[in-house]
């Protein structure tokens, strides 16, 4: 195989229907890709905005979510995490004036002493 | 989809400003219940409500804004003018605190020995730690204003690195003066002297703290790319903020810490 390549590599400037029957063509490219074995370090300046720092960029995708046209309202908009906090802070502020009113009435009282 | 004709936001129904309401409620009983029944379940009932409505309602205003892009030019003016008045009614809030400074220290009674300092009260060193919290305050000053051209200029890494370098010092301060009360000489307790002096660098330490939290959560944005170079309101908002918080200090060292030594 390896005979064959550097074969190949020896006459890649000539056309290749010459040498090899109608369509057959090369599977293996004239010139082999240059191997990269790990990523290079670049310059962050140098590399531009490619190269990521603390992460990718969600807000299209968000964007593209809370711009759906469901007709639900911004605070639950994100489905399920949105509607368990929803539900623990309602629940906390109905409990708490309902306790609050209580506690109330009990501070209201008279001292009996 | 229905379309409006103006470029104003009509927000969703919201159930954040009675959480907030009712929160206030249970915080200001709670506060009464724990002086006079000695039970803190109340008051910490309504702290509790109070983050979660805070938390979610500036959510939702993230949402309104970032990913849905209700924030268009008279929007973020309406915004502007709500910081700007915000910020103005805190001035007027540490004046009074001034005030009551400058009422007992300028004209003092002879229950202090007529002299401010009062008589017994071993006063800070301004040129001491104080001085190192100036130039702190006064340093973050700069970085956030570097944060700011960042942002403006696309500089990513930069900004996420200056806006954390403010917030840092922003916690040194804050680890810095806490120090400094715990070593203090003298208590709130301490007469007049006591009570101007802890009341007036309390509430300034909170909203060192309160700005420090508004700046974290612009440095959590800005590293998910929710701020652009023309449009960043949070942010600005926050470094007014602090910039606000830096001149009350300001104020406070040259009248409490250095005239009033």
């Amino acid at each position: 195989m390896e005979t064959i390549r550097y074969f190949k590599i020896l006459i890649s400037h000539v056309h290749v229907d010459c040498f090899f029957a109608q369509g057959l063509r090369p599977g293996v490219p004239a010139e082999s890709p240059a191997m990269v074995f790990a990523t290079p370090t670049k310059v962050v300046s140098e590399a531009g905005s490619t190269v990521e720092y603390l992460g990718t960029n969600r807000v299209p995708d968000l964007q593209r979510l809370f711009q759906t046209s469901d007709g639900v309202p911004i605070h639950l908009k994100r489905g399920v995490p949105d509607k368990l906090l929803y539900r623990t802070t309602m629940a906390l502020t109905i409990g708490g004036a309902l306790y609050c009113l209580v506690a109330l009435y009990f501070a209201a009282q008279p001292n009996k002493k | 989809m229905a379309h409006q004709a103006h470029a104003y936001h009509m927000v969703d129904p919201s159930p954040w400003p009675l959480t907030g309401a009712i929160a206030a409620l249970l915080m200001t009983s709670g506060l009464a219940v724990w002086f006079h029944f000695h039970s803190t379940t109340l008051m910490i009932l309504g702290t509790i409500l109070l983050l979660l409505t805070m938390f979610q309602w500036w959510r939702d205003v993230v949402r309104e804004g970032t990913f849905q892009g209700h924030h268009t030019p008279p929007v973020q003016k309406g915004l502007r003018y709500g910081m700007i008045l915000f910020i103005t009614s805190e001035v007027f809030f540490f004046l009074g605190f001034f005030w009551a400074f400058y009422h007992s220290s300028l004209a003092p009674t002879p229950e202090l020995g007529g002299c401010w300092p009062p008589t017994g009260i071993t006063t800070l060193d301004p040129f001491e730690v104080p001085l190192l919290n100036t130039a702190v305050l006064l340093a973050s000053g700069v970085t956030v204003t570097w944060a700011h051209h960042s942002i403006m200029e696309g500089e990513r890494k930069q900004a996420i690195q200056s806006l954390a370098l403010t917030i840092a010092l922003g916690f040194y301060f804050t680890f810095l003066q806490a120090m400094e009360y715990y070593e203090a000489p003298f208590t709130i307790a301490d007469g007049v002297y006591g009570s101007t002096f802890f009341v007036a660098t309390g509430f300034h330490g909170l909203h060192v703290i309160i700005g420090s939290m508004f700046l974290a959560v612009c440095l959590l944005r800005q590293i998910h790319f929710h701020f652009t170079s023309e449009h960043h309101f949070g942010f600005e908002a926050a470094a007014w903020y602090w910039h606000f918080v830096d001149v009350v200090w300001l104020f406070l060292y040259i009248s409490i810490y250095w005239w009033g030594s």
